[in-house]
């Protein structure tokens, strides 16, 4: 492109200096906020008003603050679930439908060992708990393992499924939970029953103890990339397939794997967000929320440029966002929906700073003898 | 039974004119995953547009707008800026979803305008659906800007050097698919089911996106893949026409998602793509660069 006496390129960057990483990073996301003042328009308070109400609330207050950090577990979780095939070039976009996949298996263990009442657990609960969690990340496992398999055996495109898969569990679960399914609750509203008290995850200080497996999995994702063959291979996967077949890295087993991988941490978020928030305990009727909320993670994945650690302090600020314009929404009188164009705007200003990311854009000065008309007469010499 | 029938062809309208339209930028090489994206936000911005002004003429005109720019957006990135179009088209789902979410809250229920004459029951945009088929067909085989469409799309550096602009003809086609897919939200919101409400498509445009694998490119295969999901679509919505009282209805909900990735995968096996895979665009989803 030619702008007056400078041509104007894009030229690929060779390699991202990690500075450069997180200041994108950076920028897009107070790009997203700085534009998300439009949504502040119609509110009852000035514009800075605004913003102190939503970051007063998500980390100033201590009802707050545990809101904050117990849906940023959530969104770590979903996090990992996209960043781990991410790693290896592919779209998890099933996170919605994985985490419904891990609910529905956590509460299908309580409910086929006729452990609903707490008067009668068939066994201890910490055994139960296990399970429950295990099922969970098992569940969410076969439900991304699929999409996996059919991507590595046969390159079905990895979107369409997860999305298709999506669609196919949400309605699921509004069979198992609403208008007599099997896991209705006793009150028939439309949700599912309610866990007894011993089998609800264990808190500490209010943060339940998936808060640990979740930072525990930030730092052994990192080392998994950083430090081991497999996560070479995953990298070396994602950058160029072709090359990484002729190095000898099976296009096989790959795929299914990080997406069985990242299906099983999208099922722990499902674990997470129906069994270890206090106050929620259930599947409630309005899980389909949840399921929305799963993209802020797929935003942090992709804003921390897959660094699972480097997520960690990008989900913590997502997850307050959310929660503290949920509460401005309430007290300045704003419409419905201020997290949902939170999401959105990121997503704009991620991909606009992608460009950025990706490209060096140079400014060159044109030649002179260049800006000069070529003259298309043969004679004059 | 005809009722069923003409709403099924209704439903069936909606796929058409999406898939239509990526069709169309798909055969010029460039992929849009965001196609929900793009039917979220027309289909939007169509019925505010209608309910406020009163015209649905205006509401249909909103939603090809907007439907147009956001496909012009998917062009600015994945063609000038040779971004990836995944990114981009997972973003503008992702914008769309949530900004629509956030503007037409406010505008939750029923139009309240006068329904749009159907003949017979049937929905005009059937009929219209059928011309554009025609038309795209006739358009992408038999003429030359046809030609230059599907050259770019398979091998776009031949097509520059025979003298064809591939970066203009990808805008074209990418702005086209966008207009489709407004037309196709605005006659959603407009006409098939015009009560607004969140996340309305809850999954129409990602099945459209399926329809345009299934079609190997073909409009008129489309067309028919089109009314095949539109029929289903519209027995999964009321199965006690037909089946009543067998399963809940939730399940049935499922089965159009369901038979999808089956079908996904008997076109993606080996013996499939051999015999009849040839159609796919050779250089869709890659940036083209010049020189």
């Amino acid at each position: 492109m030619r702008v007056g006496r400078y041509s104007l390129a894009l030229d690929p960057r060779p390699a991202v200096s990690p500075i450069y990483a997180v200041l994108t990073a950076v920028v897009a996301i107070l790009l997203a906020l700085a534009l998300s003042s439009f949504l502040f328009l119609s509110a009852d308070a000035n514009l800075f008003g605004a913003y102190r109400t939503v970051f007063a609330y998500a980390f100033f207050t201590p009802r707050g603050i545990l809101a904050t950090l117990q849906r940023a577990i959530y969104l770590l979780f979903c996090t990992y679930a996209f960043l781990v095939p991410l790693r290896a070039g592919l779209w998890n976009i099933g996170l919605p439908g994985q985490v419904f996949a891990g609910a529905l298996a956590a509460f299908a263990v309580p409910s086929l060992l006729r452990a609903q009442e707490t008067a009668a657990l068939p066994l201890a609960a910490a055994v139960i708990v296990l399970l429950m969690v295990v099922a969970a990340a098992a569940a969410g496992g076969l439900l991304g393992g699929l999409a996996g398999l059919l991507r590595a055996r046969l390159q079905v495109n990895e979107i369409l499924v997860t999305m298709m898969l999506n669609s196919i569990l949400f309605w699921l679960v509004s069979y198992m939970i609403k208008e007599g399914g099997p896991f209705m609750g006793a009150t028939a509203e439309g949700e599912g029953f309610t866990l007894p008290s011993p089998l609800t995850a264990p808190l500490f200080r209010g943060v339940p103890y998936t808060a640990a497996l979740a930072l525990g999995a930030a730092i052994l994702l990192d080392l998994l990339f950083a430090k081991t063959a497999l996560g070479y291979r995953i990298r070396a996967f994602g950058e160029n397939p072709a090359a990484a077949r002729y190095g000898g890295i099976s296009p096989v087993a790959l795929p299914l794997l990080v997406f069985l991988l990242g299906g099983a941490f999208a099922g722990l978020a499902g674990y997470h967000a129906f069994t270890a928030i206090p106050g929620v305990y259930k599947i409630p009727g309005n899980y389909g929320f949840y399921g929305d909320l799963s993209f802020y993670g797929l935003i942090s994945a992709l804003i921390a440029r897959g660094s699972a650690l480097g997520a960690v302090p990008i989900a913590v600020l997502f997850a307050g966002l959310s929660l503290g314009a949920r509460f401005a929404q309430g007290a300045l009188r704003l419409p419905f929906g201020v997290d949902y164009a939170l999401l959105g705007l990121l997503m704009m200003t991620f991909v606009a700073s992608h460009v950025f990311y990706q490209f060096r854009i140079t400014w060159r000065r044109v030649p002179a003898e260049a800006l000069q008309p070529v003259s298309t007469e043969t004679g004059g010499r | 039974m005809w009722d069923l029938l003409a709403r099924s062809l209704g439903a069936s309208t909606i796929f058409l004119f999406a898939a239509l339209g990526e069709l169309v930028n798909q055969r010029a090489g460039v992929l849009n995953v965001g196609l929900e994206g793009l039917m979220l936000f027309g289909g939007t911005a169509a019925f505010i547009t209608a309910q406020t002004t009163g015209s649905l003429a205006l509401g249909f005109l909103a939603g090809l707008l907007i439907g147009g720019l956001l496909g012009l957006a998917h062009g600015l990135f994945s063609i000038t800026l040779r971004g990836d179009q995944v990114v981009s088209g997972m973003g503008l789902w992702i914008l769309s979803f949530g900004l629509t979410t956030y503007l037409g809250n406010a505008y939750t229920g029923p139009l309240g305008l006068a329904r749009i004459p159907s003949v017979l029951g049937l929905s005009p945009f059937f009929l219209l659906g059928f011309v554009l088929v025609a038309m795209t067909w006739f358009l992408l085989f038999r003429t030359s800007l046809g030609l230059a469409i599907r050259s770019a799309g398979e091998n776009p550096a031949a097509a520059e050097a025979s003298g064809i602009s591939v970066l203009a003809i990808r805008y074209l086609c990418v702005t086209f698919g966008g207009v489709l897919a407004g037309l196709s939200g605005a006659s959603y919101t407009l006409s098939y089911n015009p009560v607004w409400n969140y996340n309305f498509l809850m999954g129409w445009g990602f099945v459209s996106l399926a329809l345009v694998f299934f079609s190997m490119w073909n409009p008129w295969i489309l067309m028919a893949g089109a009314s095949l999901f539109g029929i289903m679509w519209q027995l999964s919505l009321s199965p006690e026409l037909v089946l009543p009282g067998v399963l809940s209805r939730y399940i049935w909900r499922t089965v159009p998602f369901a038979i999808t990735i089956p079908i996904l995968v008997i076109i993606s096996t080996p013996w499939f793509r051999t015999r009849w895979g040839l159609a796919k665009p050779e250089a869709l989803g890659r940036p083209y660069t010049r020189g």
